[in-house]
């Protein structure tokens, strides 16, 4: 099963910080785990709906390129991490 | 290289990889390091000890006493002196021999341009997006080996953009520049006093290997650790062909 997860720094945005989920796309995913911590879609999606610029999705270690595209198909074990940039010095 | 210099940096010359003509290397090279905090303070403490002929060190900032936390390069006394200053004193205590040069500003436009053309290679230790991306577009431009360290709270991030390699990518390719940024600093968010020791080491091992021209580098790769689980994650990256600072004009 599909498990997406978020980095550290997002953690503090999260109740589950890991969901495993049968979605079948990243928008699937994504839902899934605003679903268990809705305070994290605003961290992530911006009021269109697409990826925010200081954040990174990387599906199977390839990162997600269109921010505004998240039909992106998973495969039965795939792992979707989401990150952000960091600017502390 | 004379007597004290074979003696001073005799274990480095032991290294089959780096011997005397590595370390000859890093006594002709000069690394710009942006920002003389968290990170910029392990990172210049190594680059000093380990023989960098030449260490600019750029920071507009005075020392606090809430940066001494983790900000080794400064101590108790230094509390209200310009940081740059403060770490030029601390790195000629460990090699008197290096040249430090300390700008206290925080550099953009043409100075910058003319630092990061003069650098070997660039240490971004800063703590904001409109740095870390000025600081990109000048080592895209210079084409210039630029070593990326960011970290906040239990989170730390290492990275080298170095286009000097067709398929590597720039910051700009990982974090495109926008409005929507949410900037993270260590003043509200707190940092973990040694992730930020770890991050700028790691920064300086980065720094040495693309001077002295062994080993992999992190080009290519994002580095992420959670200091609270004691993970490392490795990402792969990618150019992106779109990208406006790297891609075709």
């Amino acid at each position: 099963m599909p498990r997406i997860l978020f980095t550290q720094q997002l953690r503090r945005f999260t109740v589950t910080p890991e969901v495993d989920t049968p979605a079948t796309t990243l928008q699937g995913a994504l839902d899934a785990a605003f679903a268990a911590n809705p305070q994290l879609r605003g961290y992530v999606l911006d009021e269109q709906g697409h990826v925010r610029r200081h954040v990174s999705i990387f599906i199977d270690g390839r990162r997600l390129r269109d921010r505004a595209c998240l039909a992106e198909p998973l495969g039965a074990e795939s792992e979707i991490y989401v990150m952000q940039a960091l600017t502390g010095g | 290289m004379n007597d004290e210099q074979l003696l001073r940096y005799s274990r480095h010359i032991l290294l089959d990889q780096i011997g005397i003509e590595g370390q000859t290397r890093l006594l002709e090279a000069r690394a710009l390091v942006i920002g003389a905090g968290g990170l910029g303070s392990p990172a210049a403490l190594y680059l000093a000890a380990a023989g960098i002929g030449t260490i600019v060190l750029c920071d507009g900032d005075t020392v606090d006493l809430t940066n001494l936390q983790r900000q080794i390069l400064h101590h108790t006394p230094s509390v209200g002196r310009p940081k740059v200053e403060s770490g030029r004193d601390t790195l000629h205590l460990i090699n008197p021999d290096v040249d430090v040069i300390a700008l206290q500003s925080r550099l953009d436009g043409e100075r910058l341009d003319a630092e990061v053309a003069a650098a070997t290679v660039v240490l971004d230790c800063c703590d904001n997006f409109a740095t870390r991306h000025a600081v990109n577009r000048a080592c895209v431009r210079r084409a210039k080996p630029l070593v990326s360290g960011a970290a906040i709270r239990f989170d730390g991030q290492i990275s080298v953009f170095d286009r000097r390699r067709a398929d590597g990518p720039c910051y700009h390719c990982l974090f495109p520049e926008g409005e929507d940024v949410e900037e993270v600093r260590c003043a509200v968010m707190g940092v973990f006093a040694p992730l930020t020791g770890i991050v700028g080491t790691m920064q300086a091992a980065e720094a040495l290997k693309l001077v002295a021209g062994i080993g992999e580098t992190l080009n290519g790769r994002l580095l992420l650790f959670d200091a609270l689980s004691a993970d490392w994650r490795s990402i792969q990256l990618a150019r992106d062909p779109a990208c406006p600072v790297c891609g075709p004009a």
